[in-house]
């Protein structure tokens, strides 16, 4: 379902636009890139956007979306060509905030896991951790490799009205996109040279050896004897080919559940040269189908007993079970508290304003203006389970209600945030478009963030939801250098 | 390497054999019948073909007792659903294979194949026409030829080379064995016998559907004996569709697997298939009777297949004493 919103907010304030000022000239960092196009025509760009389009169906840059049909429907990952350009001065505080706010959840899950410090101290109300779907009480008090938990966080970040830079979500699961961050940029380099010209441009394509290094770095045999994997939950899922894309580059094995096999509380994978012994499972499963002997018995896609062989330190698992309760969406509001518990520092990265609904002054504001909101059910990602107020009808409306009324544990709610809107090429026309930005965190030895991200696109007109799963596009995200 | 990716290998490289070969098959066959001389029916023309695929259970279910007919066939045979040994199907499947070792095979392997099933998926988007069935063979031949020719530049030498050796041949033998099988029992009884006109244009089809009229022609100048074409088919070494060549190829793989990762009953298998063929010809072989000599020929084949599959594709769940 495509979900539309009015782009105008309660407040009345228009978008910020990230390419024009409010007299339609371009900003100055996109004036290079503006005169361009008006030298070269815009006809040109339809030409390029044929061969983009083409270079990414032949690569076979796809991700899959579920249908009725079994084998999924296979779609060309949609690409605009006009990139994202971000100025070096806005990249220090968001890269600054991006690891201030993982070194801070580390923190957290660490003590979650083993002390809970933080809800005696009361920073937290502690039911609202024990009513996590996504809390794992199996894992408790187990120290895992390096004590690090989210190795690999896909931050999302929105714009509001002013341009300040927001966090939108902590994705700490396992976060998806990456790939397509680096695609974006070969077909963009390939496309348009001309456009990389006239500007110094950040690498990105580094990412995958530092993710490597980071692996290695966990390996409890030393990161000089790393056998590292992938565990991928196979072909028909929807990021298979970022799956592919990271084994191979990596130089890596891209296993699913039934290579790998357990014995002795050590992990091994089947070869056709007998067992091999594994060391570090970078997986694309969620915990609940990593392991049918620790959480979901019916898991055709995990490995029976690796939680076990990670609980004796023969394994590491990335990213370590039981991270999912630090984005846990009623967690969210907390985040910036928990770094100041943490750290004692000042968050960088300001979050949305949101709503709780176990309190009961925010419910009872939220249900009274419930067109003005955007509701998130906490246990749904990819824009699925949430209302958008503008532009929803009374009986969705009264149907959310009652949820929360009946559930409030499951439902956030937060005020319609405008993204901020950039320019794209659709169909021979420069249009509007809504994007947001999702950064990645990598944290082994250090933590280090590859300067750029996915910059999503809502392609509908006036939509805010950017998720590819719902008719999303991308550009590719230039971080200037100084 | 892992198990479960020696088997897509194997079976990506089957799947495209198979797509080839019977591209091959029904692309002679439908050229051959341009000028029909002969008193064959449609059925006869048609039948021997879902033979040799293996497919006539699946076609009469399909058509539910509807005479068999040049369109239905190649309907059947190109892009059928449910027919399993399609091009269509053979195609998507090793397509699939080749996603799931993607990351082992050249990034230049990936985007031939990911092309070439785009391109047959549209040009099947609906019914194949008559008259663009050959061009769309020739197509299918082409595209798979330049997979191998890629596959040979830009492929890393070892096990999953191996295993993609494996593929190829052990298909190709299987094809090879029924098309003259299927063929040999339709035409001459008589080994001696040089055939009339239609036997010419029938014996010849059949060295054409295997890419082998040409250098028959070379070898053998005394014209079409059957016998001769069984030779060449059977234990011509320097033929790359004779059973002799394929089984010489897979010997050499079979035999570089097992530097790293030995097996006695693959050994056995492959040996025995070897020995069906030295210190024989095809005189012998019809003495014995053809068909007999190529059933027993690929109950080798098949042994051969299930002991790569028992071996090297199957789960391998060893004692500890296996971990390296």
């Amino acid at each position: 379902m495509m979900i539309q919103a009015q782009s105008s907010t309660s407040s009345g304030r228009m978008p910020y636009h990230e390419f024009y000022l409010d007299d339609f000239a371009p900003r100055e960092h996109y004036t290079p890139l503006w005169e361009h196009i008006r030298k070269t025509g815009q006809s040109a760009l339809g030409d390029k956007a044929q061969a983009a389009h083409l270079a990414l169906r032949t690569e076979g840059v796809t991700f899959t979306v579920y249908s009725e049909n079994e084998e999924g429907i296979e779609r060309v990952w949609p690409f605009d060509l006009l990139p994202r350009i971000i100025p070096a001065a806005e990249w220090v505080p968001i890269e600054a905030g991006l690891k201030q706010r993982v070194r801070a959840i580390n923190l957290f899950l660490c003590d979650l896991y083993h002390k809970q410090q933080i809800l005696k101290d009361g920073v937290l109300p502690a039911d609202l951790i024990f009513q996590g779907k996504d809390f794992r009480r199996e894992i408790m008090d187990i120290d895992p490799p390096q004590g690090i938990y989210p190795h690999i966080s896909g931050i999302d970040l929105i714009r509001d009205e002013t341009g300040r830079y927001l966090v939108l979500e902590d994705n700490c699961r396992t976060p998806s996109g990456v790939s397509y961050m680096i695609e974006n940029r070969i077909v963009e380099r390939r496309i348009l040279p001309e456009f990389f010209a006239k500007y110094r441009v950040r690498r990105v394509e580094h990412y995958p050896a530092l993710l490597l290094q980071a692996l290695r770095y966990l390996s409890p045999r030393g990161a000089d004897n790393a056998e590292v994997v992938l565990l991928t939950p196979g072909i028909y899922n929807s990021a298979y080919f970022e799956h592919t894309f990271l084994a191979k580059e990596m130089g890596i094995e891209l296993v699913e559940g039934r290579d790998l096999f357990v014995k002795n509380n050590v992990v091994y994978m089947r070869t056709t040269q007998g067992l091999r012994r594994v060391d570090v499972v970078y997986r694309r499963v969620d915990d609940a189908f990593l392991d049918p002997l620790a959480f979901r018995p019916d898991s055709m896609l995990g490995v029976a007993g690796i939680v076990d062989a990670w609980r004796a330190g023969n394994v590491a698992i990335v990213n370590a079970p039981g991270c999912g309760i630090a984005d846990d969406k009623a967690v969210y509001p907390f985040v910036p508290d928990i770094i100041r518990y943490y750290l004692g520092e000042r968050p960088i990265l300001d979050n949305v304003p949101t709503y709780l609904m176990t309190r009961p002054d925010d419910q009872a504001f939220v249900l009274d203006n419930l067109e003005r909101m955007v509701v998130k059910s906490v246990s749904e990602s990819g824009g699925y389970g949430m209302l958008m107020g503008p532009a929803s009808t009374p009986a969705l409306r009264a149907e959310f209600a009652q949820n929360i009324r009946e559930n409030p544990r499951n439902y956030i709610a937060q005020p319609v945030i405008p993204l901020s809107r950039h320019v794209c090429y659709l169909d021979g026309e420069l249009e509007s478009r809504h994007i947001d930005l999702r950064p990645y965190v990598i944290y082994g030895k250090d933590i280090e963030v590859v300067p750029g991200g996915l910059t999503r696109v809502a392609l509908t007109k006036g939509s805010l939801v950017v998720n590819s799963s719902q008719g999303g596009g991308s550009k590719d995200t230039w971080v200037l250098a100084e | 390497m892992l198990s479960r990716i020696a088997d897509s290998l194997y079976w990506m490289s089957r799947y495209l054999e198979r797509a080839e070969s019977t591209a091959r098959l029904v692309e002679i066959n439908l050229l051959y019948l341009l000028e029909a001389e002969d008193q064959l029916t449609e059925a006869a023309q048609w039948r021997p073909l879902l033979a040799i695929c293996g497919s006539e259970a699946a076609y009469s279910e399909t058509y539910k007792g509807a005479p068999v007919t040049a369109n239905r066939v190649i309907q059947f045979l190109t892009q059928q659903r449910n027919n399993p040994n399609a091009i269509r199907t053979s195609l998507r499947l090793a397509r699939e294979n080749a996603r799931v070792v993607r990351d082992r095979i050249s990034k230049e392997m990936w985007e031939a194949m990911n092309e070439m099933w785009l391109q047959v998926d549209r040009q099947l988007s609906g019914p194949l026409l008559p008259e663009r069935a050959a061009g769309f063979y020739s197509e299918v031949r082409s595209g798979v030829a330049r997979f191998h020719g890629i596959t040979s530049g830009s492929m890393m030498r070892g096990q999953p080379f191996n295993f993609y050796l494996l593929g190829t041949f052990l298909e190709r033998t299987d094809m090879t064995a029924r098309i003259l099988d299927v063929k040999y029992h339709l035409l001459l009884p008589d080994a001696s016998m040089v055939g009339s006109p239609l036997d010419f244009y029938q014996w010849a089809a059949l060295l054409k559907s295997l890419s082998g009229f040409e250098a028959f022609r070379r070898i053998y100048q005394a014209g079409l004996r059957p016998i001769d074409v069984a030779q060449f088919i059977i234990f011509e070494s320097d033929f790359p569709r004779s059973l002799r060549f394929s089984l010489d190829r897979m010997k050499q793989a079979i035999d570089q697997l097992a530097e790293t990762a030995p097996d006695e009953r693959t050994a056995v298998c492959v040996q025995g298939l070897l020995a069906r063929l030295e210190h024989t010809d095809a005189e012998q072989a019809f003495k014995l009777g053809l068909h007999e000599f190529l059933e027993d020929f690929l109950d080798g084949v098949r042994e051969l297949n299930d002991a790569l599959a028992a071996r090297y594709f199957e789960a391998y769940l060893g004692d500890e004493s296996c971990v390296t």
